[in-house]
Parts: structure tokens; C-alpha cells; sequence
């Protein structure tokens, strides 16, 4: 969880810059068009108060101003520069008083063209308006110009036309109160500036509301894309290249801080099948139901990543081995719940590979390695937890290179066959051989099985491996059938070969070929193989025997074969692992132990044999007790099939008298 | 008829601002930007032309610019235009000085020629005998009087006849005013009252505001108030009939025969030479046209 929210923040603060960046360039138009619009107004408010003082001075002039003025005839080009009459400025001055006194004019001067004052209603002949004004140039030719002074005044300065036929004598120059106008004015600029205002506050709102809403799914869209990027669509858990970028992270960090923990790899053992017999929806269902169960098992700071099909990767940090077992140990016990699938109760048993850092390594790809290899070897052995050992022998990189090497081994002929005898008990006579695979290494000498057979094993080269070794031994049985020997051969057979479809055909076809009869040959399986307990593992055993080869179950009494396994598969041999065999004439427990085992192989129709048998002694218990046949280097190492030792290995008479 | 108007304007502007500069330079507007660019001096008009007048380079009529479109005052109150100025100015480009129109009072034009005051009248003056008695005249315009009511002629006023108890507007010393007078010995007991006002403006704003019921103009301008957009809300014409048709003249002293005979001259040249044709074609003058320059009605006289 923490994983997840950590990476989302930067989303979030990219998300409010874009939406402080699309507010920000909304407000400009928004608050310019503001700006543009009220400034027009007031132009045109403050034209339209020009125009009114205009129409007012127009009305005065026409009304009171040009007939007091009125004379008979026309005026000099001149204009009125010689001043008005007596009998005109009396008229002037009884038009004007009545409106000076009621305030709706302030003042009022007659001008000649020239700019003298021919009349004012103050009786002053100084004052006025420059000639050199734009407005009175404007007035001399014929042009009405206002202009508001301050606030409380506005000056029309316009031709005075004194009779109809339209001449004008002089320039009027008038000055209006514009207070009344002016406040109208006012009222009408606020009242237009708040509907304005409100409205562009509101277009601005819906414009903000849209960018946070592209803001928001934009940002959502990135989380998601990121989510889905690095987590499983079908588990929810962090992915492959999540888990890798983390663990990288936490390992830099350890390698800084010193600190510890471990790498675990999860193998679901029996998923393949799930997904088979009850389809994916179940299996499916199942991947979720075990991500659940070993989430809810981790802490906080550890991860869990889904990593392939069946595959789950942990990271544990802060913890020792003995931590991070004892919590998977917790896991284990959470995963192998009883679950029921599609009605079908099942146990799901996974297995656990551990490695830990910096014990292991510190590089993200050497300790998944090594997990992997640890996880092998539970799935190989008895423990379903296995932290790396950390032995050389084991190093994941050498198995790679012996998987690389063996596969041209193979192409070479590199590989040689040797054969260790079974004796007849309590007679001594050679009646078989097991096939055992040498490997004639170029630099390294002969290797035994145990240097490369588990990288086989763990890579499906086991496959082509065991065709190989059975197509040789049959090869060599006609050779040893030749010189009139008529040992049966064994031949190990790994349960990766029975869960080939078609194997069984091959084993048929290999015999045709050689002309060897069925019962000459014996396919040894693993205890652990059979217990594995697969529909193809026991279908393949089932046709083999039925075809009258012989099956032999290899190391019983160290696997967890249940003895319900055993019935009804073919078993014509059991062989007692060593492990019992080698003190089986002193110990009482191991006496019993082979003695059951060989009642019951009796009690299955199927011969026992005992395998490590390397004293005398040994062999007479076991033939008193009635085991069938031995192995051992007491009767013979593996050899190549000409030196053994065709004499029979007669039990030395009165060795223990 | 705006756009011509418009034009003729314009150019009448550029005329005046040519004429009105300081320079005494003759043929000043001779420039190829104008129509009249094409006349040239004639220098021995200009050699006959009254001393005085060639002296100061210019010559000056006076009119009453209260009779668009013949002459008024443009809009700036100060500048008269019309026909008479834009045919002065032609007249002043032929004899090679310029021509100065004054606004003044129709009514002692005449009193102000003879006085000397001004050499000439330039205002839609009809030539008649009794004028002539006083002053000579150089015909150029030929328009009889039409009678102008208020829109709807609420009076119904058909014929000159019909305006026979009623009042009567007109300007004092005008044609009109004497043809009033001659019909009120034929009206009897139903009297006409006659308002003769200053000028055929103050007239017309009598008319307007209901103070007088008819006001007897020349053809042009009375065609021109019922077409200008501006008055043709106001005014209407009684009939299309034109009363007693007679000749428009540039009044002259009897004694300055020399400058009779050099206006005569020029405005041969003009009408010859498709000018004067064009200065009345510009504003809507063409039926008014004469055929020759004549002096007090007959082309013989020189």
C-alpha cells in the first residue's frame, strides 16, 4: 500500500500546477475582457454625459443666447468684433440671469472669433478660454466641443449663431454644473461594473471548474496508467518490473545503511493442475485467493509482486533468515488453508526459495537466482522453506553453465554410461544392471551424476538427457545379451519424463527397435515423483507396466509417499533406500523398517531390494530377513558393462563362524 | 445628389480657401486639380477691368446667403457656398482676379453697390425694370417664383391668387415681395397680410412654425428646401407652376459699363466653354439655364 501511494504524490503535485497554471491563464482574458469592458463603458458614459452637455448648451444658445443677439441683416465676416449693442447686452443679460440664478449655468462668455469677451454674465471682460485651444479653434469653425472639468463641471465651447440663415457671429462659451450628470453617470458605471464583475466571476468559476476537472481525470488517467504499468491486472499485486525497480531501491539502500532481509521466490505447486482440471476462472480465482491470503500475512514494509503465471516474489526487508522463515512459515500456513474451487475443496502447498541479503549478494538478479535455486530444492526435497545454502557447488551460475554445457554434451557424446550390478539374494548371481550417467568431461574429468543431474533436472534438459541413456543402455543390453548375459536393465526416469505425453511410446518403440522383451527392462521412479501423484505421472506408470515393463519405486522410506499411491500401479520392485540398509544388521529400528518394507513389497506382489549394501553382514541380514535382490559396492561399483564381474558373488562360507 | 452635393462642397472649398489667401496672384486655383482649370486669363478682359478693381486684385459682390442652394452658409456658419460663389469664382479665374462674396442685406444691395460699398450683387437677384432703373444687369439664370407651404398644405393654397387673405412671409426688397404687393390690389377686401422679414431665412422659420401660411421663393431654392432631406419634412411646394419667369442678374452701378461688359464677356466664356453647364448641373440648375450672356434681358446691348 505504501508502495502505491508513494508513487501516486508526484501525480498529485503535477496535478495542482497544471491546475494553478490553467487558472492562472484563464483569469488573464477573463480579467482583461473585464478590464476592456468596463473601460468602454465608462468612454461611452463619459461621451454620452459630452452629449448631453452639448444638447443642453445647444438649447441655451438657441433659446435665449441667438435671440437676445438677433439683429436686423448681417455681420461682418468678422464676426462680432466690434461688440454687441447696448440694447444687445441688456437682452444677453436678462436671457441669462434667470438661468445663472437657478444654477443651470455657471457661466456664460459671448467671444468674438478673435477671443475677446463680448459679454459675461459676471460682467468681467478677462478670463476665458485661450484662443489658441483646440476647443475654441473647433467653435471658430463651426464645431461644438465639451469637455468636463473635474468633476463638477463641463464647458461647451460652440459657434454662437445669432439668425437663421445659419451664420455664425462669434464663439459661445459655456460652463454647465455636470454633477447631477456626472453622479448618474457614476451609478450607472457601478451598476454596470457589479453585473460585469458578477458575470465574469462566474464565467471564471465554470472556467476554473473545468480545469480542475481536466486537471483531476488527467491526473487520475496518469495514476492509472502508472498503476496498471506496474502492478498485475489480476492480483492488484506490484508486477515483475515494479518489484524489480523496489527491491532495487531497498537493496541501494542496504547496501548504504548496512541493512538486511531477504528475497523470497513463490512457487504454487500445484497450480498447473488447478488450472487444468477446473479451467482458468479457477485458477485464476485461485491466484487471487493465495495474493490475498500472503498479503494479509506480510507487514507493512514488506512487498508482495506477482510475477509470472504461478510465481510470487517478497521482498522482506529488515529481517534475518530466521525471521524471514519463521514469517513465510506463517505464510505457508495461511496459503495451505483449505480453499474450495468451483465445489472442489482443495489445500494449495506452495514452495518457498529464500535469500538474503547482503549474505547472498546485493544484485536484485543474483539472489532471485539463488531463491530460485533454493525453491528448486524444496520442491526436490522433503522442506517447502529453503533458504540458500550459499555452497558453491549449488551457485545458480554454475548451474547455468552446466545446463549450457550439458546441452552440448549431449550433441557430442560427452556422456558415458556405467552399470552397477544387482545381485540375487541369499545366491550372489548378477541378474541385473542399473544404468548410471557419467558425464566425460573435457576439463573437468568424469563428473557424477550428483555435479549435474539436478541442473538437468531443473531445466527440462532431463527430458532429452533420459532418452538419451535409455536408447544407450538398450544399446549396450543387446551387446551383454550378445555374450549370453540375461541381466535386466534399470534405468532412472525422472517424473518430468512421465508427465511427457508420449513417453511411454518411446520407452515401447525404443525396445521394437533393439528387439529387447519388456520385462528386461525396469524404470526406476522416485518415491517423490510418484507421490507427486499426477493423472499423467500415473497414467504413463499405469501404460508402462501394463505393457510389461517393470516399474521400480528408487529411495522409498525418504519421500512422503502415502502407501494409497502404491495401489494399483504396476510396482514389480521396491528398492529400500540406503539410508536404512547401512546399519540395518545392528539397529533394531532400521531392522524393522526394512522388514515391513519388504513384507509389504512382498505383500504387493513386487520384489525388495536393498540399495548401499557394502558389508557381509548386511547382505546375510537381508537375505535372512528375505529381501530379494542387493546393490552395493559390496557386489560392485558402476563400471562399464564389460568389466563387471560376471562370477557369482557367493556369500563367503563361514565368514562369521 | 448627397455625393454631388458633396463634391461641389468640396471643391467650392478649395475655391474659397484659394481665394481667401492673401496672395493677389492671378489664376491662383489654375492648379488641374480643378474643373475650371481648363480657362485661362483672358489678359485683355482683365486690361478693361475697372482700375480699382485691378488694383486690389479682387472683386467684391455682396449677397444674402439665406438661399441654398444659390448661396448660403456652409456648415461652419462663416463660409458661403453655393452656385453664385462657385460662378463668382469661375468669373474671377477668367478675368484673372478673384472674387470676394460679403454677406449683407438683400433689401440695400443695390443702395451699396450704387454707394460703392461693394462692385457688384451676386444673390439670385431677378433683373426687372425697375431695377434696372437703378443698376444694370448681367443675366445669368432664368427662374420664375414658386410658392412654398407647410408639408400638407394645411391652407390649401393652389395659385398665386389663392393667397389672397392670408399671411404672407417673404424678404424685404425681393421680387416676391413686390409681386405680394401687386397682387394685394387685386385681392380686394380679402387682404392679404405681408411679413417681409430681413432674410428668406427668417421667412422660412415663420413658415415653419405656422406664423406666416405661404412664402413665395425663386424656382431653385424653393426645389431645393422640398428636396433636401433636412427641410423637405417641413415644406412643400403649392404647384409646380412658376410665376412670372425672369432672368437672375449680377447687379452692376449704370456707370461702371466696363465691368458690365468684361462679366458679360467671362460669362460667354464659361457658358461657351461647358463651365457654367457643369457649375449648374452640380446643383440641379440645369433647366434654370441661359443660352447666352445677356445684359438686362437683351445680348445686343453692350
Amino acid at each position: 500500500m505504501r508502495f502505491r501511494r508513494a508513487h501516486r504524490r508526484p501525480h498529485v503535485r503535477n496535478g495542482s500546477r497544471l491546475f494553478a497554471t490553467y487558472a492562472a491563464a484563464s483569469l488573464v482574458p477573463v480579467v482583461a475582457l473585464g478590464a476592456l469592458t468596463l473601460h468602454s463603458y465608462r468612454e461611452d458614459a463619459a461621451e454620452q454625459g459630452r452629449a448631453q452637455g452639448l444638447a443642453q448648451a445647444a438649447v441655451i444658445a438657441e433659446m435665449a443666447v441667438a435671440p437676445a443677439l438677433s439683429n436686423e441683416g448681417y455681420i461682418g465676416s468678422a464676426g462680432l468684433a466690434d461688440g454687441l449693442t447696448a440694447e444687445q447686452a441688456t437682452s444677453m443679460r436678462e436671457a441669462t440671469e434667470q438661468a445663472i440664478f437657478r444654477g443651470s449655468v455657471l457661466r456664460l462668455r459671448v467671444r468674438s472669433f478673435t477671443g475677446r469677451v463680448l459679454f459675461s454674465d459676471d460682467g468681467s471682460t478677462t478670463g476665458g478660454v485661450p484662443v489658441a485651444d483646440p476647443d475654441f479653434q473647433a467653435a471658430t469653425a463651426g464645431e461644438s466641443r465639451a469637455e468636463v472639468i473635474g468633476t463638477e463641471v463641463i464647458r461647451v465651447l460652440q459657434p454662437l449663431v445669432a439668425n437663421a440663415s445659419g451664420q455664425s457671429v462669434g464663439v459661445l462659451e459655456l460652463y454647465l454644473p455636470y454633477a447631477t450628470i456626472a453622479d448618474r453617470f457614476h451609478s450607472q458605471v457601478s451598476r454596470t461594473w457589479w453585473r460585469i464583475g458578477g458575470g465574469l466571476a462566474a464565467l471564471y468559476l465554470v472556467l476554473a471548474m473545468l480545469a480542475w476537472w481536466t486537471t483531476r481525470s488527467l491526473s487520475r488517467y496518469a495514476a492509472r496508467q502508472e498503476y496498471q504499468a506496474t502492478h498485475d491486472a489480476l492480483t492488484g499485486l506490484p508486477n515483475r518490473a515494479a518489484f524489480r525497480a523496489r527491491t532495487e531501491q531497498v537493496l541501494a539502500a542496504a547496501v548504504r545503511d548496512g541493512g538486511t532481509g531477504a528475497v523470497v521466490l513463490v512457487d504454487l505447486n500445484r497450480f498447473k493442475e488447478v488450472n487444468d482440471t477446473l479451467g482458468h476462472h479457477a485458477g485464476d480465482e485461485l491466484l487471487r485467493t493465495v495474493a490475498q491470503r500472503m498479503s494479509a500475512a506480510i507487514g507493512p514494509a514488506d512487498v508482495l509482486a506477482r510475477i509470472g503465471g504461478d510465481e510470487f516474489a517478497m521482498l522482506l526487508p529488515g529481517r534475518t533468515a530466521t525471521e524471514a522463515v519463521a514469517l513465510l512459515r506463517e505464510v505457508r500456513d495461511r496459503v495451505s488453508d483449505e480453499l474450495v474451487l468451483e465445489g472442489v475443496p482443495l489445500s494449495i502447498e506452495a514452495a518457498f526459495g529464500v535469500a538474503v541479503y547482503p549474505e547472498h549478494g546485493t544484485d536484485v538478479q543474483e539472489l532471485k537466482q539463488r531463491a530460485d535455486f533454493a525453491m528448486y530444492q524444496g520442491k526436490r526435497g522433503a522442506s517447502d522453506i529453503v533458504v540458500h545454502s550459499g555452497s558453491d557447488a549449488a551457485h545458480p551460475h554454475q548451474w547455468l553453465v552446466v545446463q549450457a554445457e550439458l546441452r552440448h554434451a549431449l550433441e557430442r557424446d560427452e556422456l558415458v554410461l556405467h552399470y552397477q550390478p544387482k545381485v540375487t539374494l541369499p545366491g550372489g548371481e548378477v541378474c541385473g544392471v542399473e544404468a548410471l550417467v557419467r558425464w566425460q568431461h573435457p576439463q573437468r574429468g568424469l563428473l557424477p551424476p550428483g555435479e549435474f543431474l539436478p541442473a538437468a533436472e531443473h531445466s527440462g534438459l532431463i527430458v532429452p538427457l533420459t532418452e538419451w541413456v535409455l536408447r544407450r543402455a538398450l544399446t549396450d543390453q543387446v551387446g551383454w545379451t550378445a555374450t549370453g548375459q540375461e541381466w535386466t536393465l534399470s534405468v532412472n526416469v525422472s517424473a518430468r519424463n512421465l508427465e511427457v505425453p508420449g513417453f511411454p511410446r518411446l520407452v515401447t518403440d525404443l525396445l521394437a527397435e533393439t528387439g529387447t522383451a519388456p520385462d528386461r527392462l525396469i524404470l526406476e521412479v522416485t518415491e517423490t515423483a510418484l507421490a507427486a501423484d499426477t493423472d499423467e505421472v500415473a497414467r504413463a506408470v499405469a501404460e508402462l507396466g501394463g505393457g510389461g515393463i517393470g516399474i521400480s519405486v528408487d529411495d522409498f522410506g525418504t519421500g512422503y509417499t502415502s502407501l494409497s499411491h502404491l495401489r494399483g500401479l504396476p510396482i514389480t520392485e521396491i528398492k529400500i533406500d540406503r539410508a536404512f540398509v547401512a546399519d540395518v544388521a545392528r539397529d533394531s529400528q532400521s531392522q524393522a523398517i526394512v522388514r515391513s518394507v519388504i513384507e509389504l513389497a512382498h505383500g504387493l506382489g513386487s520384489r525388495a531390494t536393498a540399495e548401499g549394501v557394502e558389508t557381509a553382514e548386511v547382505r546375510r541380514w537381508l537375505a535372512e530377513a528375505g529381501c530379494d535382490e542387493a546393490q552395493g559396492y559390496l557386489f560392485g561399483r558402476p563400471v562399464p558393462w564389460p568389466q563387471i564381474s560376471v562370477t557369482a558373488h557367493a556369500e563367503p562360507e563361514g565368514a562369521n563362524r | 445628389m448627397r455625393i454631388r452635393r458633396f463634391i461641389a462642397a468640396t471643391s467650392s472649398a478649395l475655391l474659397l480657401a484659394a481665394g481667401g489667401c492673401a496672395k493677389s496672384e492671378p489664376a491662383a486655383v489654375a492648379e488641374g486639380l480643378d474643373i475650371t482649370g481648363g480657362v485661362t486669363v483672358d489678359q485683355t478682359l482683365h486690361d478693361r477691368l475697372p482700375q480699382a478693381i485691378q488694383a486690389r486684385g479682387s472683386i467684391r459682390l455682396v449677397t444674402d446667403p439665406s438661399y441654398a442652394p444659390m448661396e448660403y452658409f456652409a456648415a461652419d456658419g462663416r463660409t458661403i457656398i453655393g452656385f453664385s460663389p462657385d460662378l463668382a469664382t469661375a468669373l474671377g479665374e477668367v478675368l484673372g482676379i478673384r472674387a470676394e462674396m460679403v454677406a449683407g442685406s438683400f433689401g440695400s444691395a443695390l443702395d451699396e453697390v450704387n454707394a460703392g460699398e461693394f462692385d457688384g450683387v451676386l444673390s439670385s437677384m431677378t433683373d426687372t425694370p425697375d431695377r434696372q432703373a437703378e443698376a444694370d444687369f448681367v443675366n445669368y439664370l432664368n427662374a420664375g417664383t414658386s410658392i412654398v407651404v407647410q408639408r400638407g398644405n394645411p391652407q390649401r393654397i393652389t395659385t398665386f391668387e389663392t393667397l389672397c387673405g392670408r399671411t404672407v412671409g417673404t424678404e424685404k426688397g425681393t421680387l416676391q415681395e413686390e409681386m405680394l404687393q401687386r397682387l394685394q390690389t387685386r385681392c380686394g377686401d380679402r387682404r392679404m397680410v405681408i411679413d417681409s422679414e430681413p432674410t428668406n431665412a427668417d421667412a422660412l422659420v415663420l413658415l415653419r412654425t405656422g406664423r406666416v401660411d405661404a412664402v413665395p421663393v425663386d424656382h431653385p431654392p424653393a426645389a431645393y428646401l422640398v428636396s433636401e432631406p433636412r427641410t423637405s419634412a417641413f415644406y412643400e411646394l403649392a404647384s409646380e407652376v412658376q410665376y412670372e419667369p425672369g432672368l437672375f442678374g449680377i447687379a452692376v452701378a449704370k456707370h461702371d459699363t466696363e465691368l458690365r461688359y468684361c462679366l458679360r464677356e467671362a460669362l460667354q466664356r464659361l457658358i461657351d466653354s461647358g463651365i457654367y453647364g457643369e457649375l449648374l448641373a452640380r446643383w440641379g440648375l440645369t433647366s434654370s439655364a441661359v443660352l447666352t450672356a445677356t445684359v438686362n434681358g437683351k445680348s445686343t446691348t453692350v
